[in-house]
């Protein structure tokens, strides 16, 4: 309840700020965000032919020239789940899995750590050109890029929680004659999964950042085109976008995010229902 | 005696790192094309995979030029004043939202907003807002990390036990000794994980924002203009660049952690 108050607030505290500094190009009215959102989203299956109100009297530049290219808020949105979910789908089996062998054997932590420590410093956002030079102008330069930050975040809740897991359950299942297997499967990944789970998150979070940053050096659709055009590396974001576009997709992104870690919190949840 | 074996085995696999690489390289050398189709038209005269005698060359020039400490001192300085602005704001409404019940509801949509936008996102927006130069490239930081922060600070006073408060007000101490000498401490640990959080996210925020209004000296550009030409051991030590001044951040809060929690008496 307080809750959707102070989101009303929120608005109308923006509508205000709006009005008051009156430069629609730089602080867009809400209105002229919702005409840009009607816009981008009513594109995708509105036939072309309804001529009858062609009067929106925000039209920009940039809106314009998304409309001509067919890119709609919707197909975008969905291109950049579509890589996302990619990203967590490959990078955190590889994150979890590095994350447990680093975490269970200390030999292998002590040889692997300032390995991990070395690649867990490159921004992934960096190697887009490098990857494209290997890959040629692919998809694959969007895609690893997430799937490298997604792992390398992953890593790091399993480490911590594999090796939090009290000592005492390991030599107990140990002295019983557990080992191999038997110990990883029953004693360590269900003591260690309330903390990989609850690392969830943030491999969510970066994914989202990642995807965005890579549409937007270089993409010719998904959230980071509608937002900057595309290709910003070669580009250098010289066009002077819409801000009112801005918005409405930063809107969007945040409406998605929010429903991935929804989904990503209550999964965990429910996965650890034991451990309550 | 534990240490030593971990610094050993540590520099083994880093040894073992440098030297597959310098054999990958030199077999390179010779299998890899050194043409390369990039979509729209073939670029010459590529080595994928640079040898270690040409990475130091290049090293060496770009030491030199000045190009390479220069850009250096302008990212590194962006980063830094972003992450100051962006701590101490997230840091003060982190604190306040969390010890204050009735500013947190208030907070909360702006809290919630700012969380799930992909911060990169803002910087069209920003450099709308605040023009091409300086400003926006500083604050697009400092957003970032002042929303990571704040989240941090905000846990981080939420999670100090109820008790400590309540056993500290039985001894009549007043609300600000409390919140100094109880919730600051406690909250601590949580603010700074988030502050290292947040200054690793900061790097990965300036190698884009450096690509408005691109300029020479700056790592971001000099990424990007080693990708056009392409120029693989110009990026290759920029991204290792970039890689080593995220490590030197990180250990400069380890540090910086370490010892302002001294008092914990921790053992190793």
């Amino acid at each position: 309840m307080s809750r959707a108050l102070s989101l009303a607030a929120l608005i109308v505290a923006y509508a205000l700020v709006a009005r008051l500094v009156s430069r629609p190009d730089i602080v867009p009215p809400p209105a002229h965000v919702a005409e840009a959102f009607a816009a981008l989203v009513a594109r995708g299956y509105q036939p072309p032919a309804s001529e009858e109100h062609q009067h929106h009297h925000h039209s920009s530049e940039q809106v314009d020239t998304l409309l001509q290219q067919g890119v709609t808020l919707q197909a975008s949105l969905a291109v950049t789940t579509g890589r996302v979910l990619f990203g967590l789908a490959v990078g955190l089996p590889l994150g979890i899995l590095v994350g447990l062998v680093m975490g269970f054997w200390r030999r292998a932590d002590d040889y692997l750590h300032p390995v991990y420590v070395l690649l867990r410093s490159v921004p992934p956002l960096a190697l887009i050109t490098y990857i494209m030079l290997w890959l040629g102008h692919s998809e694959a330069h969007r895609l690893i890029p997430i799937v490298y930050a997604v792992a390398v975040t992953a890593v790091i809740p399993t480490y911590h929680g594999v090796r939090d897991i009290a000592g005492k359950y390991v030599v107990a299942a140990r002295s019983l004659g557990a080992h191999g297997r038997l110990l990883l499967g029953k004693v360590v990944l269900p003591a260690a999964s309330p903390a990989i789970l609850g690392g969830l998150r943030y491999s969510v979070a970066i994914a989202w950042m990642t995807a965005v940053g890579a549409e937007m050096l270089m993409a010719e659709n998904g959230m980071g085109n509608l937002l900057v055009g595309g290709g910003m590396w070669s580009s250098r974001l010289q066009t002077r976008s819409d801000p009112a576009v801005i918005i409405v997709g930063i809107l969007a992104l945040a409406a998605a995010g929010w429903a991935m870690d929804f989904a990503a919190r209550t999964f965990a949840a429910r996965l650890t229902r034991w451990a309550r | 005696m534990m240490r030593s074996v971990k610094v050993r085995r540590a520099i083994v696999a880093l040894a073992t790192l440098a030297v597959a690489y310098g054999i990958a390289a030199e077999i390179g050398r010779r299998t890899l094309p050194d043409r390369v189709w990039l979509g729209a038209h073939y670029v010459e005269n590529v080595k994928l995979l640079p040898t270690w005698g040409a990475l130091a060359e290049e090293g060496a020039f770009l030491i030199e030029s000045r190009i390479l400490p220069g850009s250096i001192a302008v990212s590194t300085t962006r980063v830094f004043l972003g992450l100051l602005l962006g701590s101490v704001a997230g840091i003060l409404l982190g604190l306040l939202t969390g010890w204050a019940a009735r500013i947190e509801s208030l907070a909360d949509p702006w809290v919630t907003f700012f969380q799930y936008t992909p911060a990169l996102a803002l910087l069209p927006l920003y450099v709308v807002w605040f023009g091409y130069g300086e400003a926006s490239k500083i604050l697009l930081i400092a957003t970032n990390v002042a929303v990571i922060t704040l989240l941090g600070a905000h846990q981080g006073v939420r999670g100090v036990p109820r008790v400590y408060l309540d056993a500290a007000a039985s001894l009549g101490a007043g609300p600000w000794l409390r919140f100094r000498k109880i919730v600051l401490p406690a909250a601590f640990p949580a603010i700074f994980a988030s502050v290292r959080i947040a200054a690793g996210l900061a790097w990965v925020t300036i190698v884009v924002a450096e690509l408005i209004d691109a300029r020479m000296p700056s790592l971001g550009y000099l990424l990007a203009l080693s990708g056009a030409y392409p120029r693989i051991p110009t990026m290759l030590i920029g991204i290792a660049t970039v890689g080593a001044l995220v490590l030197v951040f990180d250990l400069l809060a380890l540090l910086l952690h370490a010892r302002a929690t001294r008092w914990m008496g921790r053992a190793g």
